[in-house]
């Protein structure tokens, strides 16, 4: 609708007085005075319209010069052409194995980023321990060779064959010996291949060798079962488990395969059916295994086979001379012992770790007369994840001397590092014509040689494993290779003149002969990663028991030889083991589940046997043995050791490795000594106080609870009385008042359970946590200083046993004069996840909030960095960055390598300095979880989502899940009486609940 | 400020020969119109190199990380907080000089009131360094204020004690420092109206106008009293809050409700004691020994001994609650602290702030200068360890013992913190050169003259005791604040 109104803006307007009328005829009320300008002062003056355009002109020239500085652009190039199974952010599965594990590598935009144990390969998975779990990081390596080399200068591999075919060819002209000197090679495809490779050189021979061999082992099943291996131990199958010196939790054979099967009959599954084995064990110096034992009696190594013969004699009732007379304490247990493992005949099993055979033959003749085979030890399907033969490698050295060899190829094997006798490995290898190594980096053994063929990282390769009878795994190739290497077996078959790529010999391999008979395509292998063909009848076993008394005598002069000085016991440590990944900042950095020392080896004693030497916390000692070898190293106060006894770890020393593993530690390998045709890891050495001091970086310094209940432990005889003995709730008994508001958490509620009785302590949850989100590796240096940022540890606490009562109290400890009998607890400790969080209230920016589904989240960007959350947190377990970790020249492990960053999860942010970092509890993966349910239009499912810590976990102690889900494993496991939580009494109401620790201890 | 009655056997406030006004205007302005002496650039040399390893030492760490200091993983504050806290409670004695001690009409503070807020003033002001330097992010130090922002109106926390800690310091610096400058202002203006050229007019931009008209100085009166009324309950509050950071926490050795007036105590303690250090030099090196009076070394002595025992009670309260308790943490907290690895450090702060204070006790020692000055280090020392006792070796052995670890300082800890000392002095000497260290207004308020006529009048009619007569006679010999000619008038009368 038109208006016809008319508005007046003033009353001029409305009267349209004459002077309104002359002013509304401009558009302006007064008149601009342009002209004055123009032409007065405008034009004019000394800055006239011209200079005023140069200026403009010079100004917008300058600023758009300083614009034009080009920022620094990290270009983001997406896929031209996007390869099919690749959508960035999306991670990839690959099926594959490390050393035989059948693992699944998780690859994001075609990068490895981390291993998983593969779950489809349920009742044979192998797991992930910490060496599987690091050794994504392997692959990323920049210390690794870039191209073959040929007296010391790049080469093609072109040029490389022709050396190496001409070499080969005067050999098998001259009819000389080649050899393959390799450890342990299981794969059907590279027997396969060098059998065709043996084809066209008659004369080459696979010889191989272990650092740390089972070559005792191997020996005794021959002489006593006439079958060369090691068998297959299963410990699932054993109520009681006795070990002399062995560490099968840990390095002995395979770790994490015992562990899982150990676990079975003492995690919260099976006390809950009234189940829980014993295990006993004899050892000298504090091995993971020892730590968990029920009952731990500490031997000299000398000890071990008079006591095996003790125990022999008290099972079979036999009188073999030479049994154990000193040491009360291992007697009186002996006895118990012997008892009981006659009660438990086919539920028992012995295991030794020594690598001397008549210590292996006489704990056949235990078990044989336990009637273990076919129960708990299984000969018919063995293992051959350890096939090195040491007398083989003696007798390859002395075929060499005698100028025999003419071509030597080194695989997976470094003698100048870790063979004892170095000129003996040296003087040999001078005789040998022409010298390869497959080594991927120039270590001690390779820098030496004639030519280098680096071989790729198992992730860059084809290829099969069989670890053990029955059981084959897969390796296929997760990325292309990094470097210009070139797989050892393709080499060769090259050099064999064998015109097939390794890809399609493998494959042929599998179709022609494994999949034989068998319903399964290589697809379908190459989809579950293995293939597994059934067990073997179990054949009985007799033993000439006869022939004992001869292993007697022998037993009773290296016994003698043995207790000549100190006692050393050479040992791998958990990290490290043979020091093959000496390279692997993420091992060095992981804490030893036992002395929590990091970046170094050590000589470990008991602190009675260190103080009667004059040695104290940070001394060094000078061992040397009577071959003239000798090493300082600082010393480690270690409860539990047998007095004087000392233990020192192979797999460091190396000199050769790369940035973060040279010149770690004191190499120990020349303390070993070739005897009767096997490496004997016991010897003896001269201890003397060397000068000076040297501290170690341990990340646990005080190593006993104080009597505080954060720890609750009780018996197994207490347990079957009442499962909730020494757990229970401190709400129960006191009234609590809560200052906070109570929330409701609808939806999840993410919680865990921890089971301290099947914690191990190994650690490998540590490693898969620092690979899964990020976690800066800091050196040595900075844990002395107490600032590592693992985001989970394991806490060790030792309690002193002394007649008949346990000490916990540092004051009390001081006092006593007995630090052999010592049990252990382990627990893993991160991020609590507390409904009241402390941390969360005193945070002045609210970086830190409570989540909705009961996560402790951290803000990052939000942090400035006040670190009053730390301060506050009951439990320790929040990270400061103090350093900027990704861009500091110091911290040059892995985050600040722009290489090694590939192997970053590129879920994670990485933390500037100055910002408080923690667990998570994958916050990523919960994510990643809850979306992949929402795409799929379901709701979520327990065991959706698995915590890289838990998945890590083999013995299953970590259950994560969903405490509003009734049916969930970890509500069902909270549910359990043993259940308790750490510091409940301050009311913080941490989310992750602890179940006590069992000890099936011997009843006084 | 204005005189009141005041009893004849009041000792007087200022002593010395023949002061005037004029004559009070001449002494405190020395400084300010000479050029300095030797005394004061040697300290101001000495202090100058201090601020400076303070700069490095701060550059160094804000290049690098806070991984420059000790910390660690158990320990998340060490030195820096101990520096902070030590600052802040040094910082206290100038408003309960300016505030409290005007508020109860002491006279004698008049004297001291003008150095110990200047000294408050750089004592938070070296506190505040440390609040940012501590912080792993410095340069996102304003996160710390609800200011409005983009970052989707992220807000603080105000359940932190941080953040009351914010608004505390910030609070008390800006009216510490009006208070300060509003004092200055007649001081100021007396400096403008003596001098020149420049100097003249920098003063007199900073004198405000200045015009010393009645209505002026009507209104200074209003003013200062009530500043003294806001600041008051400041003197309480900052520390207070300080003392919430621990005390909120949930640390053995730190959550406890004792802190609040012990925290108070004991920076009243330890500020008085730095008031002590400092104008116990100034009065010689710069002759304001009749202003500056064994009156006000006494007095001040009296407080460091009245707080001393207070913060004494505090500590064995502790050890008692700690005990009857029951509670094994905490138990174990003070076990530790008497004889855990930082044993020395808690008895260097027993022998320190419980014991040196009770020699007060003795005249002689109370009114002993050097002895006094002695002292007055020794507390501030204990004070320091005091922090330091509260903050690390609570935090080294809390609750899990897997996560115990000691704390040691690196040369970036002792350099911050020396150089903070540095920094602090470097201020100090700079305010005595340029501003009256005396407030020149309010201690004419205390000339004899002002007083004299008043007590002249009491004795003459004859009301008084004869013996107290004696007194004020003899004290007029005695502290030789009035001419022969003035004792005999009153002797004829």
């Amino acid at each position: 609708m038109d208006s016809n109104k008319k508005y007046w803006k003033g009353l001029e307007e409305l009267q349209q007085t004459p002077a309104f009328v002359e002013k509304s005829k401009g558009e302006f009320s007064e008149s601009i005075p342009v002209e004055d300008v123009l032409s007065e002062a405008g034009l004019s003056t000394r800055t006239p319209r011209r200079d005023f355009l140069k200026a403009l002109g010079f100004g917008l020239g300058a600023v758009t010069l300083a614009a034009c500085e080009r920022t620094p652009a990290h270009k983001a190039i997406p896929y031209l052409i996007k390869p099919e199974e690749i959508t960035p952010g999306v991670p990839n599965f690959y099926a594959s194995s490390f050393k035989g594990q059948s693992v699944l590598v998780r690859t994001r935009e075609g990068r490895p980023i981390l291993l998983e144990a593969n779950p489809s390969a349920v009742g044979l998975n192998c797991g992930t321990d910490a060496s599987a779990q690091a050794s994504i990081l392997d692959l990323y390596d920049t210390s690794k060779l870039k191209a073959p080399k040929f007296k010391g200068a790049d080469i093609s591999w072109d040029e490389l064959d022709t050396h190496v075919v001409t070499a080969l060819d005067a050999a098998k002209a001259a009819g000389k010996q080649i050899r393959i000197v390799s450890s342990t090679i299981n794969s059907p495809s590279t027997i396969a291949a060098i059998a065709r490779f043996t084809e066209k050189y008659p004369t080459a021979r696979l010889v191989e060798v272990e650092a740390v061999s089972y070559s005792g082992i191997l020996k005794a099943n021959q002489n006593s079962f006439g079958k060369s291996v090691v068998p297959y131990y299963r410990f699932d199958n054993a109520d009681v488990i006795v070990s002399v010196a062995a560490d099968f939790l840990g390095t002995w054979l395979s770790g994490e395969e015992h562990t899982q099967q150990y676990i079975s009959n003492r995690d919260y599954k099976s006390l809950q059916k009234g189940k829980m084995s014993r295990h006993i064990q004899f050892e000298g110096g504090m091995s993971l295994t020892g730590t968990n034992a029920d009952v731990r009696v500490a031997i000299k190594p000398s000890e071990e086979g008079p006591l095996l013969i003790a125990l022999y004699n008290a099972i079979t009732g036999s009188n073999l001379p030479g049994a154990l007379s000193s040491n009360q304490k291992a007697q009186t247990a002996l006895k118990l012992v012997a008892q009981e493992l006659q009660q438990a005949r086919g539920r028992a099993v012995v295991v030794a770790g020594s690598n001397e055979v008549a210590i292996q033959t006489l704990t056949n003749a235990i078990n044989v007369a336990l009637q273990s085979y076919g129960s708990t030890i299984d000969l018919d399907n063995p293992s051959y994840q350890y096939k090195g033969d040491d007398e083989a490698f003696a007798s390859f050295l002395a075929e060499a001397n005698r100028g025999d060899v003419d071509v030597a190829f080194f695989w997976e094997s470094n003698p100048l590092y870790n063979y004892p006798n170095q000129e003996a490995v040296k003087a040999a290898l001078s005789k040998i014509k022409f010298k390869l190594s497959f080594s991927d980096r120039e270590d001690e053994t390779a820098s030496e040689l004639d030519a280098i063929a680096p071989n790729h990282n198992f992730l860059e390769s084809w290829g099969d494993a069989h670890p053990r009878g029955g059981y084959y795994t897969i390796v296929q190739p997760t990325i292309n290779p990094v470097y210009n290497t070139r797989q050892v077996e393709h080499s060769l078959l090259l050099w064999a003149g064998e015109k097939t790529d390794y890809y399609t010999f493998v494959k042929n391999n599998w179709e022609q002969q494994l999949l034989v008979g068998s319903s399964k395509t290589w697809k379908d292998v190459l989809q579950t990663g293995f293939e597994y063909k059934g067990d073997q009848p179990a054949t009985t076993y007799s033993f000439d028991f006869s022939t004992l008394g001869a292993v007697a005598n022998t037993l009773a002069s290296h016994s003698k030889a043995l207790a000549k000085d100190v006692e050393v016991q050479l040992y791998q440590s958990i990290a490290l083991k043979d020091g093959k990944q000496g390279n692997n900042a993420y091992l060095h950095e992981l804490p030893d589940p036992v002395s929590k020392v990091t970046w170094d080896n050590y000589a470990a004693l008991n602190p009675k046997f260190a103080e009667s030497l004059g040695l104290g916390e940070n001394s060094l000692v000078e061992v040397a043995d009577d071959s003239g070898y000798k090493v300082t190293l600082p010393v480690l106060m270690q409860p539990g050791q047998a007095m004087g006894t000392v233990s020192i770890a192979l797999g460091y020393g190396r000199t050769k490795v790369g940035k973060a593993g040279n010149n770690v530690g004191k190499n120990a390998y020349p303390f070993v000594k070739l005897v009767n045709g096997t490496l004997q890891f016991n010897t003896t050495a001269k201890l003397t106080k060397a000068s000076g001091n040297y501290e170690l970086a341990q990340t646990q310094t005080h190593h006993t609870i104080e009597g505080r209940n954060i720890i609750r432990e009780t018996s197994f005889a207490k347990y079957k009385e009442n499962p909730g003995h020494n757990a229970g709730s401190w709400t129960d008994s006191h009234k609590t008042y809560d200052l906070w508001n109570k929330y409701e958490q609808p939806g999840h509620k993410w919680v865990m359970a921890i089971d301290l009785n099947a914690c191990t302590g190994c650690g490998s949850c540590i490693v898969a946590c620092n690979v899964e989100n990020n976690i800066p590796v800091v050196g040595r240096d900075e844990v002395r200083r107490r600032r590592e940022m693992h985001w989970m540890r394991i806490d060790r606490y030792y309690a002193i046993e002394q007649g008949g009562e346990s000490f916990t109290e540092e004051d009390e400890i001081r006092h006593l004069d007995d630090m052999e009998n010592v049990s252990v607890v382990h627990q893993p400790m991160m991020c609590q996840h507390c409904e009241h969080a402390p941390c969360e209230t005193v945070c002045p920016v609210l970086a830190t909030v409570h989540s909705s589904e009961g996560l402790n989240h951290m803000a990052y960007n939000r942090c400035f960095g006040t670190r009053y959350c730390a301060n506050n947190c009951p439990y320790k377990v929040r990270r400061f960055n103090w350093f900027n970790y990704w861009n500091d020249s110091r911290f040059d492990n892995y985050l600040n390598n722009e290489f090694t960053q590939l192997v970053l999860n590129p879920d994670v942010v990485s933390r500037s300095r100055g910002v408080m970092e923690k667990c998570s509890m994958c916050i990523q993966r919960i994510q990643a979880g809850k979306l992949k349910a929402k795409i799929e239009k379901r709701t979520l499912k327990d065991g959706d989502i698995k915590l890289a810590c838990s998945s890590a976990c083999s013995a299953n102690a970590i259950i994560f899940g969903d405490a509003n889900d009734p049916n969930s494993e970890v509500s069902k496991a909270l549910k359990n009486e043993r259940v308790y939580y750490v510091l409940e009494e301050i009311n913080v109401q941490p989310g992750i609940g602890y179940m006590t620790k069992v000890r099936n201890t011997y009843e006084a | 400020m204005s005189s009141h009655n005041e009893s004849i056997l009041r000792e007087p406030l200022i002593t010395g020969k023949d002061i005037t006004y004029a004559k009070i205007t001449d002494d405190i302005l020395l400084p300010v119109e000479n050029k300095p002496n030797r005394a004061w650039w040697i300290g101001f040399i000495l202090a100058a190199l201090g601020a400076l390893l303070w700069v490095f030492s701060v550059g160094y760490t804000f290049w690098t990380g806070i991984g420059a200091w000790g910390l660690n993983k158990t320990v998340g504050w060490a030195w820096d907080i101990t520096d902070f806290v030590w600052w802040v409670g040094i910082g206290h004695a100038g408003t309960l000089i300016s505030a409290v001690l005007l508020i109860f009409r002491q006279n004698w503070r008049n004297s001291i009131n003008r150095s110990a807020e200047a000294m408050t003033i750089f004592a938070v002001i070296c506190a505040a360094t440390y609040v940012v330097a501590h912080m792993g992010r410095p340069w996102l130090a304003y996160w710390i204020f609800p200011l409005p922002n983009q970052f989707g109106s992220l807000w603080v926390n105000f359940n932190s004690p941080l953040v009351w800690d914010a608004f505390a310091i910030s609070t008390y610096f800006t009216v510490s420092l009006v208070f300060w400058y509003c004092g200055l202002l007649p001081d100021i203006a007396s400096v403008r109206d003596r001098a020149a050229g420049l100097k003249r007019r920098i003063y007199s931009i900073m004198s405000f106008g200045w015009n010393g008209s009645v209505k002026t100085w009507q209104r200074f009166e209003i003013v200062s009293l009530i500043l003294a009324g806001i600041s008051t309950p400041l003197v309480l509050s900052v520390h207070t809050i300080v003392s919430m950071d621990f005390a909120t926490s949930v640390i053995p050795g730190w959550h406890t409700t004792i802190f609040p007036p012990y925290f108070v105590a004991g920076a009243i303690f330890s500020g008085f004691a730095m008031v002590q250090t400092l104008l116990l030099v100034m009065r010689k090196v710069m002759n304001f020994e009749n202003y500056i009076t064994m009156f006000h070394i006494e007095s001040m002595n009296k407080i460091i001994m009245a707080t001393g025992s207070i913060v004494g009670i505090a500590y064995l309260t502790e050890l008692f609650i700690a005990w009857y308790s029951g509670s094994e943490y905490e138990m174990y907290a003070f076990a530790n602290r008497i004889a855990g690895p930082y044993w020395w450090a808690y008895w260097t702060m027993m022998t320190c702030n419980v014991i040196s204070p009770q020699l007060f006790w003795f005249k002689k020692i109370r009114t002993s200068i050097p002895i006094s000055w002695v002292l007055s280090i020794v507390v501030n020392i204990g004070m320091w360890f005091e922090r330091f006792v509260i903050i690390v070796t609570s935090l080294h052995r809390d609750y899990l013992p897997s996560s115990w670890a000691m704390f040691y300082p690196t040369w970036t800890d002792v350099g911050v913190f020396v150089g903070s000392v540095g920094l602090f002095f470097t201020m100090f000497l700079l305010f005595i050169r340029f501003l009256p260290g005396i407030a020149i207004a309010e201690v004419k308020l205390l000339l004899k003259s002002a007083s004299l006529q008043q007590k002249s009048k009491l004795i003459k009619e004859g009301h008084l005791d004869k013996g107290q007569v004696e007194f004020f006679t003899n004290s007029l010999t005695k502290f030789d604040s009035v001419t022969e000619e003035e004792i005999k008038e009153l002797e004829t009368k």
